[in-house]
């Protein structure tokens, strides 16, 4: 580290500024989980009258993300999301918490994951950004795949689940430091990703995708004057027209049902007939 | 910060309906001075809040009450996790809201900022007073302050940096303010040494700013006696430099802290000043003698706030015991109640526990009904200022008109109905275990404070029927009147809006009834007597008029939706709101004006001694 004179030091960029970072990042609308979900009668749909909706958990973490690597780093979050006229109240939420400015892709059919990734894809050709953090899954369909198609279809390197060593509720966290880190030479990220058998540390080429698991981080809340700002800040739109990307399905959704009601349980007298029902008719010990 | 579990829940839709569906958010906003407005950033802001009540603020409410404040050294420590909740609050701007951007604030509507406030203190009231307290202070020195202390003062104490007071109650000076013996005495450089006893002061000493700024009310030496020589006076905890730096005691030291029945993460204080004659104030806005003036401008907002406290914990009692009747099970159903095979159902099955909470829920939306209309015409009022003075006068009239129904009415209703919802549960809900005993406790203050109920309802009795002749108090009676023949032949509603005219028609004979009281003598006593009555039937009105208000719109905005949608069954909730209303407590306005008319004196004429005890 060299020294540098006071003078120099901004307010807004750390002492040394590395070198900017774009970062783009999504924002899906989901329906809020403390919506109560029904399927349509003939199973065509779920029913979305008076649904509330949100932006996906896990891409509200890949916002935060990009916010704290951009307030290190310098540079821009674009936040982009693919719908309607409606999924802007998402981007709108992401620019409130921060971001510089949105893409949102009009589209309002159906989309499968291809179709998402190959969307992305050239939005990413547009932008060119040195990082996409997406949610690692939405939580409506829970499908966790456009992350993995888009680094297949770019040609990049990916760190899916990405996570961090540091707890939630650490002096990392409170202060708002990003868990990715990005090489001083602005080539590389190192991801500490979510295995099965515990935390893995991958460093990746940039550009790269990386997907977000839950413990990346704790999201900040949209501030005030944030919010206020957000309704000046641009949003670009787009349409698969002009991105010259095909999607339509390759998967399609032929019906959907509720899962099935859990049965009620029972109650047994002891600790000898539960073992017994164990052994005997649930067959698993 | 998971220092405990959040209790806090409220019915998003529900307040969007007041805002937009009811109140027309839109016609106010996207223009001045509402400009920089609309629909969508009160939704963001709406939805932030909830979330920052539901994360932050929520799970510190019954570890505040638990722990409670402590006093040590002369300062006062704050539960754990309020020093961090403070930061968050202010960082993420809430408190800023309706502030003007003079001021750091963003210029929003009132009508937006009190159901933010709302959800900010029904998931933890205690918290949301002191960062309250200093908002107000602020504003009065918004309006009243010179220059130099709106510019020292008022952006720090909306942002977090120092906290704030209103010092007036001293131990023989509560309802009877004038007898304040707080005095200050003129320095030769201008500042007043000041010296006295202030009581019950909220939020009187924390650890969660770099200092605290008391407004305190002192008499001058040699002012006349009463609250015309009162005189207001900021009383920093630590001296303040021109540059905003604190340091040094300024003599403000905390005698007590009181221990009490609710509220306890607010501490409520006793504060000595100047005990070793070093304590400076200086002059709010350099007047003297104008103290209860200035100090009303605090105190109307402060009322409002009181109002919205009381809102809030019955709502959040109402949401909590919801939840607790479809869960819990117990009982078969009454159809079947001498079957011991029966099935146990949930206790929303019980007729009983029904009726408990559709009166709860029905006065719940329809106080909040009357708190968003109060906030709309403080927006109106702004809105016409100085384009068209007879609307800005009607808007500023009904303002004036129903600030005390919202203090007084909200803060009753609230204590009655946290126990209502305490009853819900049964013996669950008595227990610590569920969060109604506490919103109960934390209610009782609601009606006591800020101007007991009794002096809300002599504001409204002996001052604001009367204001600008009467003008305020006819013109919200020919609002209901309106309301009454356009309604009146209903398909639905008819018959609750005939419930309507009929207490509307109570309230006229006892306001005329009032009106002689007043000029004669020998009657004189009954008007202290009738004045909560008459407080209640005014807000009963006003409520059951807003319900049935919400419920024609309901019933028009349901055609436009499918059989299947969410919100079929909520504009269906409306219609319950209202009927019940109307049905079960409309009629006691009707039987409230023929217990007026009794003229009864008997609490005035029985003697002392016919009290009876010892």
């Amino acid at each position: 580290m060299v020294d540098v004179p006071v003078s120099c030091r901004s307010r807004e960029y750390p002492l040394f500024k590395e070198k900017d970072v774009k970062i783009l990042v999504t924002a899906k609308r989901v329906e809020d989980p403390e919506s109560k979900i029904k399927v349509k009668p003939d199973g065509s749909d779920i029913v979305r009258e008076g649904l509330k909706y949100k932006i996906n958990p896990f891409d509200e973490i890949g916002v935060e993300e990009g916010l704290r690597l951009v307030a290190k780093h310098g540079g821009e979050v674009v936040v982009v999301s693919i719908g309607g006229k409606e999924v802007q109240e998402q981007l709108r939420h992401a620019l409130a918490m921060g971001a510089q400015r949105a893409v949102w892709v009009n589209h309002t059919g159906a989309l499968d994951q291809m179709g998402v990734a190959g969307l992305l894809q050239k939005v990413v050709e547009k932008e060119k950004p040195d990082l996409v953090v997406l949610g690692k899954q939405s939580i409506d369909d829970d499908q966790n795949q456009v992350g993995q198609y888009l680094a297949e279809y770019l040609g990049w390197g990916q760190a899916t689940f990405a996570s961090k060593v540091e707890s939630l509720e650490s002096e990392q966290e409170k202060s708002k430091t990003p868990a990715l880190q990005v090489g001083a030479d602005g080539k590389t990220v190192q991801v500490v990703r979510e295995v099965d058998n515990g935390l893995a540390t991958l460093e990746c080429q940039l550009p790269a995708v990386v997907t977000t698991d839950l413990r990346l981080n704790l999201p900040r809340y949209a501030s005030l004057p944030g919010i206020m700002k957000a309704k000046s800040k641009p949003i670009e739109e787009l349409t698969p027209e002009k991105l010259g990307v095909d999607v339509t399905p390759k998967v399609q959704v032929v019906k959907l049902a509720s899962p099935p009601e859990r049965k009620a349980g029972i109650k047994v007298p002891d600790v000898a007939t539960l073992v017994d029902k164990l052994r005997n008719e649930a067959k698993v010990v | 910060m998971s220092t405990g579990i959040n209790t806090y829940k409220t019915d998003l839709r529900e307040i969007f309906f007041t805002l937009f569906e009811q109140f027309g958010f839109d016609q106010v906003v996207g223009q001045e001075p509402f400009e920089a407005w609309g629909p969508e950033e009160a939704k963001a802001v709406l939805q932030e809040g909830y979330r920052f009540s539901k994360e932050v603020l929520g799970p510190l409410n019954a570890t505040g009450d638990r722990e409670g404040c402590r006093l040590e050294n002369g300062q006062v420590f704050t539960p754990k996790g309020f020093k961090e909740a403070w930061q968050k609050l202010y960082e993420q701007g809430f408190k800023s809201v309706s502030v003007s951007p003079e001021h750091g604030g963003q210029g929003g509507p009132m009508m937006m900022q009190v159901l933010l406030e709302e959800m900010l203190s029904g998931a933890n009231s205690a918290f949301n007073m002191y960062p309250g307290l200093a908002f107000g202070a602020a504003e009065l020195l918004a309006e009243c302050g010179t220059a130099e202390q709106k510019k020292l003062y008022v952006e720090r104490m909306l942002n977090g940096t120092w906290g704030g007071t209103m010092c007036l109650t001293e131990p023989h000076a509560g309802s009877d303010v004038g007898a304040s013996k707080t005095v200050a005495k003129k320095n030769a450089d201008g500042t007043y040494s000041i010296r006295g006893t202030k009581i019950f002061i909220s939020g009187g000493d924390h650890d969660m700013a770099g200092n605290v700024i008391h407004l305190v009310l002192a008499r001058i030496d040699g002012a006349t006696p009463g609250t015309k020589g009162l005189s207001l006076f900021i009383v920093p905890k630590l001296r303040v430099g021109a540059d905003g730096s604190s340091s040094g005691s300024n003599d403000v030291s905390v005698g007590s802290i009181e221990h009490k029945m609710g509220i306890n993460g607010s501490a409520t204080c006793v504060l000595n000043f100047g005990e070793n004659d070093g304590c400076l104030g200086e002059l709010v806005g350099g007047v003297e003698h104008a103290g209860m003036s200035q100090m009303f401008r605090m105190m109307n907002g402060a009322r409002i706030a009181v109002g919205i406290q009381g809102l809030a914990l019955a709502s959040a009692a109402y949401f909590n015991a919801l939840d607790y009747a479809k869960d819990r099970k117990q009982g078969a159903h009454f159809t079947k109640f001498k079957d011991p095979t029966a099935p146990r159902v949930s206790i929303i099955e019980h007729p009983d526990v029904r009726r408990m909470l559709l009166d709860l829920k029905a006065h719940v939306e329809g106080i909040r009904a009357l708190l968003v209309k109060l906030a709309m015409h403080t927006d109106k009022a702004r809105m016409m200022a100085g384009k068209d003075d007879e609307q800005a006068a009607y808007h500023r009239g009904q303002v004036e008109l129903l600030t005390p129904l919202v203090k007084a009415y909200s803060s009753d209703q609230a204590f009655r109905l946290c126990a209502q919802a305490i009853q819900v549960y049964g013996g669950a809900g008595y227990c610590q275990d569920y969060p109604v005993e506490q919103y109960t406790r934390d209610s009782k203050i609601f009606s006591i404070y800020e101007g007991t109920n009794h002096i809300q309802a002599m504001d409204l009795v002996g001052r604001k029927m009367g204001q600008a002749g009467g003008a305020h108090f006819q013109q919200f009676m020919a609002d209901v009147g309106g309301f009454v023949e356009t309604h009146r032949e209903h398909p639905v509603y008819g018959e609750a809006v005939r419930q309507l005219a009929a207490a509307q028609e109570g309230i006229m004979s006892s306001a005329m009834a009032v009106l002689g009281w007043s000029q004669d003598a020998a009657k004189v006593p009954l008007i202290p007597l009738s004045a909560n009555r008459f407080l209640q039937m005014m807000s009963e009105l006003a409520v059951g008029w807003l319900l049935l208000d919400a419920a024609v719109i309901a019933e028009k905005a349901a055609e436009k939706v499918s059989e299947s949608s969410p919100d079929k069954a909520f504009y269906e909730g409306k219609k319950w709101s209202a009927l019940w209303f109307a049905r079960n407590v409309l009629p006691n306005v009707e039987q409230a004006a023929r217990m007026m008319a009794l003229e009864d004196s008997s609490p005035v004429e029985i003697p002392v001694e016919a009290f009876g005890g010892n």
